[in-house]
């Protein structure tokens, strides 16, 4: 081979022909475009405007349906630990879960689970694993604080009434993301029947969450835990995850406490056992910005204010920002101090240190029990003694039992329309499994059917960019990694042999969702992230052993360095401290005070304002200070204020200027438009600017024109780019300077053209939708900035705790029951209130009877509510809006519908969603959600009226004026109805007069007709309501362990009866009788003479009488024939008859004679008027030709025609 | 449990209206304790009627003497109100707490509001319309129903004004960064006169021109003479000056005559030019929100969402001082004080104050969903 690359075959130029031609056209100018629309313009026409309207309008919805309110973002730098809550019915599998989720991240084990973990698992991202146990008060504290839901399934068993009871929870407080996990999958033996129990699952699973929700199979056990891979997958799926800022979430702080010391002075204990503890609860905050000395709300305990907010060092803290890829073994931190496991904590008034086992090579159990008891020594460290004397605290905190429901239930199957309660006797407990209808179709076909067969190969078949990727990832770790064992950190990581596993089945459950993230390189990064994790613990066994020594003492060294600087400081500068410090080896409170002094050297104002911030950390002594003595924000003018002083806000300083002076009124001149502007902002300089933009111009009236200066390079440039082109065609050979010359003046112009494209395109798209987005953005990066760079101690004074922060909240005055019955199974959350959320009114809400739940709800029936943060029993009523506005009283909710509530109970803001459950003791019901709704109004009265008919009976009927009584009581009464509209049951109307002295609350009533004795008279009228004040918050926490989810508040009637065993007597008008019905009597309907006179005859009553006897003189003797007579009449009555038959005859037969005459007629008549008919036509027609003729002959012109 | 202690009747107005906003109740203690005649002016118990009247559910307690002051906050309602005020202050003494209130109430506040509507002592209704007003606009409360009309003008001592106050009705406040006042662009004003020669006002006009011109031509001072059932029961005469800058801030001025029977009568002249300097004083004070509306900004940059609200203020007043220790107490924010120097060469008047606070966050909770 030559030294030079072969060249390669040049390009011909074409010099004739079709593409030679458009060529040279584009050279001139005039694009083939335009062209095209030149030559036919036909197909660029607007065919139809309709459809051109419709095309754009569908666009635009398109466009618009994308569109989200735009909100600030605030996430915080630093965001704190996501939850993860795990939920499920017992013996699910949710410690197994979240243990083998650990020792995916951390590689550690850990033994109990009590109370929140949380590890690192990535550089960007914490976890905080929950466990959520079977108590529905734990479900709904943990569903108001969960980021993300695992939601364990009993394949084997099917969806249990606790799952979607869960589900509900968490549509009422905001739906976090649900990921449900199938378990229990290895108990199938049968391939088929596994395949269609997954599908049914998820496809009702898809039904609660969303069509496409994720859910995760696990398939089966290794040794007592799920598969690595599998649990890989889910960890990874878990660390990509994105999501969705809830609304009562981001508005409130709030904590998941993972860590609670009982701070009271012992002493006090040992003399009252029961007196108040001080309690300090630790845990990332969340949410927004937590202030000092505000108010919250320990759900299943009560509101408490909190009585000091300090920040620590963050105890399972985010890796260094350093640019590589994967964690470190020693940044893979876990954090769980309920479950023994923190390491060095060291606090304001002591360190926590948790000792680290000596053996480090034995055995994971063995190691376990120990660190706990020293761990649980530790936290019970200055009061040992006396609590064991004064409860029985739970030295061992595993061994709380598991829900001891009654073993005397009955393996009975209660069938119902959603549930079948099953006796499992593994758990010893009855498990509520929910029964669809097409389910159980299905279960009787399903032996029958196996089209479903290769349903789940499709779904393999469809795997996503993760799986390709997690191929990846693995096939490379499993090259490099082989028989690396890892000795971490014995302090914090507990040493874990990673098994290696030869043959690791890919087992991808099937994954609908796409992988929450929209972008495919994001999860291109967490591919290759995971890929360098891997090559990093490789690279790592080298240095294993010096590894160990280091982290061992690293994090106590560090702690001890920082200790003693600040101790330095605050020793030197002990002489010169004013106040009397206190604490004792607070060092937090040290530092800060060593700020504090470096701040109160220079003057000022904010000292002016709030005092110095130590002053403001006992604001008891500042509240009573207020009315004293201040200085005003100027120096030079301090005054004094009285308490008593005049309340104005006008602002008139004791010394003016004197604005007579020339100096002073210099002083302001540029205050004025006619002032002297800034650099930027001279006309001048706008003006030349303004000729830089806009360079060239054409005088009209000279006819010259002015040219820019950038336009004048233009030509050159053009000439330039053309001379491009004739090289680029010659291909001679430039010189190299040459070359970067061009390349950089190419570059420039096309950024002058860039530009010029931003700033017509941004500015001629620009809707009021991306203006409120980019002002959004501006917020957010303001919100960021503004105190980035002012240490956190004065941060924290300004802007609140803000979230990510790891605080101590100390707490006085909590009931002791708290501390005495701790269990770390149950969460503790501390969730912040606004300012107003404490107080108690009425709240108007909307509710619905949730349609799974079995019965309509009562009115004053007590109800538990979970509001907000709270869980509280109230009394409801029950209202339904007229059409006037009014609240009608309901005695029972709709079946189907809303219906309004009203209830005593904390304020919480508008909008908030609740939910409700009739009792919180025992799963007797079949769905235990009663209700749900959202707040719609608080107020602190309420306007429920009841419909009250009030009953009178006439005792004095006159015209129209009757007199009732019994309707009142007394002549008040009646005087407060004066003027009121009465109606009786017939439906006269009438209105209440005045009322009569006896008896007692008559009155005198007029009516519109008159009334009847038998009338009842009703008073229709509406009486206000009021709602009982019962506010009794749950206070589940406090009960004793092993009871906590026995809470009983208050009983409704209908309880009480029943416990008490009493039985209404029923209104005896409410009893069926055998009805009697008396004959009724009506009286004859007298009209009077003066009016009978006037009626018409046919309207005159008719003299109806039977006819009397007639009298003797009136009666007609009767005639008797003689016999010749008898003949004669016999003969003439014979002829009479035959004549008559005669006639009767003749007269047939001219009837039908003259019939058919009159027929025949008919007939003539008909033919007659079709004659005339036809005639009357021809004219017609000849007469309309006629007239057709003379038209046209007109139209022609009369000339012709004439 | 939450409650506050305070003594002392200074800052009645902003104990009780932070204590309405924020739903913590307030405790004043020895109130004129010590004086001849303690307890509660009457100006005071007009203010806790009117207080009274536009929430729902608050419960006040007042001791035998009037010395102590329990009071509980309710809801506010608001809705259609009248009040006549006590004579003994003005009606902007009532105004400036019903201008913090009127945002957050259930209903959108209607408040008819009689007695004097300018004294020397508080703003008067002239000023606050023109400031405080355009200042609410900034924060979002804005629309068709807010409007403050001065329907009748009474001076003190006898009082028989008339304003109507509406509001519309906000669930959250805007954060603003409010950091720019611009220059002063022009100068409006208001030369009032009632029951006395309608030339005063001409007097007043021509001297406070005398004092403006040398820095704007751009002045126009309107007179308004009242006459008849519309001029309430005192003579009195007065002036407020406005400077509005190019970004749309107001900066004012006012001086009225004193109350008849009250000191020495003041000529016209001297008024005009005084309150001339005053304004002077004012722009030399500068930032974007004037002196007596200081606490009104900050206040609502507290109620705001939970984004970083910034303002420019003069130098801070001792009433807004005190209002910034009890936003503190009540809301538990405090805020960011920076003092900007001006630079040598600028003739900007004095030093200015940056403000910077998080909001709290705060929604309407009397607002109701429908």
């Amino acid at each position: 081979m030559e030294g030079k690359v072969k060249e390669q075959k040049r390009h011909q130029q074409k010099h004739s022909g079709p593409k030679a031609e458009r060529k040279k056209l584009k050279k001139q100018g005039g694009t083939t475009d335009e062209d095209e629309r030149k030559r036919n313009p036909k197909a660029f026409a607007v065919q139809s405007a309709v459809r051109m309207a419709k095309t754009f309008h569908r666009a635009q919805d398109i466009k618009t349906k994308k569109h989200h309110i735009p909100l600030v973002d605030r996430t915080p730098l630093e965001p704190p630990p996501v939850v993860i809550v795990v939920v499920g019915p017992p013996k699910v599998g949710k410690t197994t879960l979240i243990r083998c989720l650990i020792k995916n991240f951390t590689r550690q084990k850990l033994g109990d689970i009590c109370g929140p973990v949380t590890i690192v698992s990535g550089k960007r991202r914490r976890l905080t694993f929950m466990e959520c146990n079977n108590d529905i008060n734990t479900m709904i504290d943990l569903a108001k604080v969960a980021d993300l839901v695992l939601m364990l399934i009993d394949a084997s068993f099917g969806f249990e009434m606790e799952t979607f009871e869960f589900l509900n929870i968490c549509q009422v407080h905001g739906f976090p993301r649900i990921m449900g996990v199938l378990t229990h999958l290895d108990s199938f033996k049968n391939n088929k029947t596994l395949r269609k129990t997954k599908k049914n699952l998820k496809h009702r699973f898809w039904t609660e969450v969303y069509q496409g929700a994720k859910l995760f199979y696990l398939s089966g056990m290794v040794y007592g835990e799920y598969q690595t891979q599998e649990v890989k997958n889910l960890g990874r799926f878990i660390s990509v995850m994105k999501f969705r800022p809830l609304v009562w979430q981001t508005s409130h702080p709030y904590a998941l406490v993972d860590r609670m010391e009982d701070l009271t002075d012992p002493e006090s204990i040992r003399t009252d056992p029961k007196c108040d503890r001080t309690v300090s609860l630790y845990g990332y905050l969340r949410g927004t910005y937590l202030k000092n000395k505000c108010q919250v709300h320990i759900p299943g305990v009560g509101d408490f204010q909190v009585a000091d907010v300090n920040f620590l060092p963050d105890p399972c803290s985010l890796p260094d920002a350093q640019k590589k890829r994967a964690l470190n073994e020693k940044e893979r931190l876990l954090y769980a101090p309920m479950a023994g496991v923190g390491g060095v904590v060291y606090d304001r008034d002591a360190v926590y240190i948790d000792l680290p086992a000596n053996h480090v090579n034995q055995q994971q159990e063995e190691v376990r029990p120990t660190t706990e008891l020293v761990q649980s020594l530790i936290d019970t460290h200055a009061t040992l003694d006396a609590k064991m004397a004064a409860s029985k605290v739970s030295l061992f905190s595993g061994s709380a039992t598991l829900d001891p429901t009654g073993i005397d239930e009955q393996s009975r199957e209660e069938e119902s329309l959603q549930e079948k309660h099953v006796w499992d006797p593994n758990t010893q407990r009855n498990r509520r499994k929910v029964v669809f209808a097409e389910e159980e179709e299905d279960d009787v076909s399903s032996t029958t059917d196996d089209e479903y067969g290769d349903s789940e190969q499709e779904e393999d078949e469809d795997k996503d960019n993760l799986s390709e990727f997690l191929k990846e990832a693995r096939a490379k770790s499993e090259k490099s990694a082989k028989n690396v064992t890892y000795t971490p950190p014995v302090k914090r990581q507990k040493l874990e042999k990673r098994k290696e596993e030869g043959e690791e089945m890919l087992a991808f459950a099937d994954s609908e969702d796409d992988l929450e993230m929209s972008e495919e390189e994001e999860s291109k990064e967490e591919g290759e992230a995971a890929r360098a994790r891997d090559s990093g613990h490789c690279s790592e066994e080298d240095e294993e052993e010096s590894d160990d020594e280091e982290s061992e003492n690293e994090s106590v060294e560090e702690e001890d360095d920082a200790d003693d600087t600040v101790k330095k400081q605050t020793e030197s500068e002990e002489e010169e401290e004013q106040g009397a410090l206190q604490w004792k080896d607070g060092l937090q409170q040290k530092a800060s005070e060593a700020f504090l002094r470096q701040q109160e050297a220079a003057p000022n104002l904010r000292k002016l304002i709030y005092g110095s911030v130590v002053e403001a950390s006992d604001s008891e002594d500042e509240d009573k200070e207020l009315g004293g003595l201040f200085r005003v924000s100027r120096p030079h003018n301090s005054t004094k204020f009285q308490a008593n002083a005049l309340d104005c806000s006008r602002f008139n300083p004791d010394t003016f200027h004197d604005w007579d002076l020339e100096e002073m009124l210099n002083s302001i001149r540029d205050c004025f438009v006619t002032g002297k502007w800034e650099e930027g902002q001279d006309a001048a300089t706008l003006l030349k600017e303004d000729e830089e933009l806009y360079g060239d111009f054409e005088d009209l009236e000279t006819g010259e024109i002015h040219k820019g200066p950038t336009e004048q390079q233009d030509p050159a440039e053009q000439q330039n780019d053309e001379d491009d082109e004739k090289e680029e065609a010659e291909e001679s050979q430039m010189k190299v300077d040459d070359d970067e010359d061009q390349k950089n003046k190419r570059l420039e112009k096309k950024r002058r053209l860039k530009e010029r494209f931003d700033a017509e395109y941004d500015d001629g798209d620009a809707t009021y939708f991306d203006d409120l987005k980019e002002e959004m953005q501006k917020q957010a990066e303001l919100n960021r900035t503004e105190f980035e760079d002012v240490d956190d101690e004065t941060r924290v004074q300004y802007e609140g705790f803000r979230p990510g922060m790891y605080i101590r909240v100390e707490i006085s005055s909590l009931p002791c029951e708290f501390v005495t019955n701790f269990d770390p199974h149950y969460p503790i959350i501390l969730g912040g209130l606004a300012s107003a959320e404490g107080n108690v009114g009425y709240l108007q809400m909307r509710l619905k009877k949730h349609r799974w739940h079995g019965r309509i709800l009562k009115t004053r029936d007590p109800l538990i509510l979970s509001l907000g943060w709270r869980r509280f029993q109230t009394i409801p009523l029950y209202h339904i809006e007229d059409h006037n506005g009014r609240h009608r009283l309901l005695k029972y909710t709709p079946q189907h519908m809303h219906c309004g509530a009203s209830i005593w109970g904390p304020v919480t803001p508008q909008g908030t969603g609740f939910l409700a459950v009739q009792s919180l003791a025992g799963t007797k019901a079949n769905f235990r959600i009663a209700a749900t709704g959202v707040v719609l109004d608080l107020d602190k009265s309420v306007t429920v009226m009841k419909k009250l008919k009030l009953i009178g009976y006439p005792y004095k009927i006159f015209k129209n004026t009757c007199f009732v009584k019994g309707m009142f009581n007394t002549l008040l009464e009646v005087a407060k109805f004066e003027g009121a509209s009465v109606r009786t049951v017939s439906g006269v109307r009438g209105q209440i007069k005045k009322a009569l002295s006896t008896p007692l609350g008559a009155y005198r009533a007029t009516f519109e007709d008159r009334l009847l004795m038998s009338d009842i008279v009703f008073l229709r009228s509406w009486y206000p309501v009021s709602v009982p004040q019962l506010y009794n918050p749950v206070t589940s926490l406090l009960l004793p362990v092993g009871q906590k989810d026995n809470w009983e508040g208050m009983r409704t009637l209908g309880q009480l009866k029943h416990d008490l065993g009493i039985r209404n007597n029923p209104n005896t008008d409410s009893l069926y009788k055998p009805l009697v019905r008396g004959q009724r009597r009506f009286n004859p309907l007298h009209i009077p003479k003066e009016l009978q006179k006037a009626l018409p005859f046919k309207s005159k009553p008719k003299q109806q009488q039977p006819k009397g006897k007639i009298p003797r003189d009136l009666q007609r003797p009767s005639v008797i024939r003689e016999p010749h007579e008898r003949k004669v009449a016999a003969l003439l009555h014979a002829l009479s008859t035959v004549h008559n038959h005669k006639r009767k005859k003749a007269h047939m037969v001219q009837h039908a004679k003259h019939k058919e005459f009159l027929q025949q007629k008919e007939k003539q008549e008909e033919a007659k008027l079709k004659r005339q008919k036809e005639a009357r036509k021809k004219l017609y027609r000849v007469m309309g030709q006629m007239d057709q003729k003379k038209q046209r002959s007109s139209l022609k012109g009369s000339s012709q025609e004439n | 449990i939450h409650g506050l202690t305070y003594d002392g009747c200074n800052f009645f107005r902003q104990r009780l209206v932070l204590s309405t906003l924020s739903g913590k109740r307030v405790k004043i203690s020895n109130i004129r304790s010590k004086e001849d005649n303690p307890g509660l002016r009457d100006f005071e118990a007009s203010f806790i009627r009117l207080l009274d009247k536009v929430t729902n559910g608050s419960r006040i307690e007042i001791n035998q003497t009037g010395s102590v002051l329990f009071y509980q906050p309710g809801l506010l309602q608001g809705g259609s109100v009248e009040h006549d005020c006590n004579t003994q202050r003005s009606i902007g003494y009532y105004l400036e707490a019903l201008l913090m209130l009127a945002p957050f109430m259930k209903t959108s506040l209607k408040a008819t509001l009689r007695g004097v509507t300018n004294d020397p002592i508080d703003p008067t209704v002239d000023v606050l319309k023109s400031t405080a007003l355009p200042l609410m606009k900034k924060f979002g409360i804005d629309g068709e129903g807010f409007d403050l009309k001065v329907v009748k003008r009474g001076m003190a001592p006898g009082g028989g004004g008339e304003v109507v106050f509406t509001c519309p009705v906000r669930r959250t406040i805007r954060p603003v960064q409010l950091m720019d006042p611009g220059k002063i662009k022009r100068i409006r004003g208001v030369a009032y006169s009632v029951r006395v020669s309608p030339q005063m006002a001409n007097r007043i006009v021509e001297s406070a021109r005398g004092v403006l011109n040398q820095f704007i031509p751009d002045i126009y001072i309107y007179t308004d003479h009242m006459k008849g059932a519309n001029s309430g029961k005192s003579p009195g005469f007065g002036l407020t000056l406005v400077a509005e800058t190019l970004n749309g801030f107001f900066l004012s001025a006012e001086m009225s005559s004193t109350p008849q029977g009250q000191g020495d009568p003041m000529l016209p002249e001297d008024l005009g030019r005084n309150c001339a300097k005053l304004l002077l004083e004012e722009v030399h004070r500068g930032g974007c929100v004037d002196s007596s509306n200081q606490s009104l900004a900050l206040l609502l940059m507290t109620l705001g969402q939970q984004d970083v609200s910034k303002v420019l203020l003069g130098p801070l007043s001792p009433y807004t001082i005190e209002f910034l220790r009890h936003i503190r107490d009540f809301f538990q924010i405090m805020f960011k004080v920076e003092v900007r120097k001006p630079l040598e060469d600028e003739r900007k008047g004095g030093d200015k104050v940056l403000m910077t606070c998080v909001g709290v966050g705060y929604s309407n909770i009397n607002k109701s969903l429908k």
